[in-house]
């Protein structure tokens, strides 16, 4: 038995689906339940960000999550398969009329993914003050919180309808599946069996 | 505000039914060790060389002594024992067998209790393997034990081009796609078993590495054993043999083979306070 930790939303969604078509069985959550049985697996709903947590705690043993919230997070965790969904990218985005400029003696970054961001500048010896925001980033820039902001860019279309425009790509990301690493020692076989059934159907609908 | 009661964050509080459990751990791990002609050491509480002793010094709890030379907490016990029976008692014992009981401290306030042996002067994995299995039988715990050698994915690194972030993170989809092969086979082996098969597919360096692992195997009769060759972990002196042992989410011991000042050595660290988390779980 293995319980699966999923984020709500779509990933969730489309993650249900794969598992779907593997194992050609319906796996669908009762109205408003956070957990689903079936034989093999037990399904969590959890908030994005928890998933690392839930894994990490071994409160499940493997779980899908944006590649973004992994690296933000740096949990030690295996590192299973690239599910190929849930794709977007982690930019800076200044305003439309701008051009990046990263070599101003100070810049203020406004971001969710603080760590992201600092190790980004740190590589390059960019000196930033980073200015943690939850949510409604794209507002930093036009209110003068900050120079640029570092943000999830699914289609750029919330940028553009704010005035901003993405400038550089720092990551590029996707929902992975990832497990515990005591789990995967453990639960050796279930995992790379799961892990090559899920590989199979990730590239055929690829 | 500090409240009258508050003990700092992650410092460890033991009284009555808990601090009884501690102690029965510790005279069932010290009566194994003395039966098997192990000595106790204990070693002081602070440490000029405990620089060694961590990944990131940053962990060290530091303090100065009378001449402002920095001195840390100590940080792990197995550097000082190994120097101090090398180093001071070197000319008065030529004893070989040392266990140790006591707390190991990381900053800010961290603290963590020890059951540890050493073996100096020989590389036997297996005679220090079979004193921890005692010890947890004995404690009627059946956790499960992890056998990995870390020469293995150093050589997959040095010599076959096999990135550290993937041995690192266990990137089963690069280790299986991108490396595939006998990478992958190793990737894939779980049981001692299976080792001998495995050998004939995989490099001699790796294969003499391999049989490593199945000699420890074989040396030791227990049911739930995991070979992980492609175990990575940065270690502070395991660099050749390693075992772990693991109960669900919690590492109750860490042990294997090491060089110390030049010489053999085999040890292994018992993690008392998840062990007594393990027990008063039932």
């Amino acid at each position: 038995m293995l319980t699966i930790a999923l984020p709500k939303g779509r990933i969730a969604s489309e993650t249900i689906e794969i598992f779907k078509e593997v194992f050609k069985k319906d796996f669908d959550f009762a109205d408003r339940k956070l957990i689903l049985q079936s034989e093999d697996f037990r399904f969590l709903l959890v908030r994005n960000q928890d998933v690392p947590t839930y894994v990490y705690h071994q409160a499940a043993d493997i779980g899908v999550v944006g590649l973004d919230v992994l690296e933000e997070q740096g949990l030690d965790l295996v590192r299973v398969l690239d599910l190929k969904i849930g794709r977007c990218r982690v930019c800076i985005g200044i305003k439309e009329s701008e051009e990046l400029d990263l070599n101003k003696p100070s810049l203020k970054v406004a971001t969710k993914s603080v760590n992201i961001a600092r190790n980004f500048f740190a590589q390059r010896a960019i000196p930033v003050e980073i200015i943690k925001l939850y949510g409604s980033i794209e507002l930093a820039p036009l209110v003068g919180l900050a120079d640029m902001i570092v943000d999830i860019v699914e289609t750029g279309e919330t940028m553009k309808q704010n005035g901003l425009k993405p400038a550089l790509t720092i990551l590029e990301s996707s929902a992975y599946l990832v497990a515990n690493k005591n789990s995967f020692y453990s639960k050796k076989d279930e995992i790379l069996s799961l892990y090559e059934s899920l590989s199979t159907a990730v590239e055929s609908r690829n | 505000m500090i409240y009258e009661h508050e003990i700092p964050k992650d410092a460890r509080l033991y009284f009555g039914s808990g601090a009884k459990l501690k102690r029965d751990i510790e005279k069932s791990a010290s009566e194994v060790f003395y039966r098997y002609g192990y000595e106790e050491i204990v070693t002081p509480l602070f440490s000029y060389h405990q620089h060694g002793a961590v990944e990131d010094t940053r962990e060290l709890v530091r303090v100065s002594d009378e001449e402002n030379k920095e001195i840390a907490l100590r940080a792990d016990s197995t550097i000082d024992v190994i120097k101090i029976i090398t180093k001071r008692l070197g000319n008065t014992t030529d004893h070989k067998r040392w266990f140790y009981i006591q707390p190991v401290f990381r900053y800010p306030t961290k603290e963590f209790y020890q059951i540890g042996a050493e073996l100096l002067g020989s590389s036997k994995t297996d005679e220090v393997l079979g004193l921890a299995l005692e010890i947890f039988e004995i404690l009627s715990l059946k956790p499960v034990l992890q056998i990995s050698n870390i020469k293995i994915p150093k050589l997959l690194q040095e010599r076959y081009q096999v990135p550290l972030s993937v041995l690192k993170s266990v990137n089963v989809e690069y280790l299986s796609k991108e490396v595939g092969g006998w990478v992958e086979s190793l990737l894939y082996l779980k049981s001692p078993e299976q080792i001998t098969d495995l050998c004939e597919e995989v490099p001699s360096d790796i294969s003499d590495e391999l049989l490593k692992i199945k000699e420890l195997c074989d040396s030791v009769s227990y049911e739930k054993i995991v070979v992980a060759p492609l175990f990575y972990a940065k270690m502070r002196y395991y660099e050749d043999l390693f075992f772990r042992f693991f109960e669900s989410n919690l590492e109750l011991c860490l042990g294997g083979e090491y060089m110390a000042d030049s010489m053999e050595a085999a040890g292994f660290a018992l993690y008392t306070d998840n062990i007594i988390e393990i027990l008063q779980k039932g």
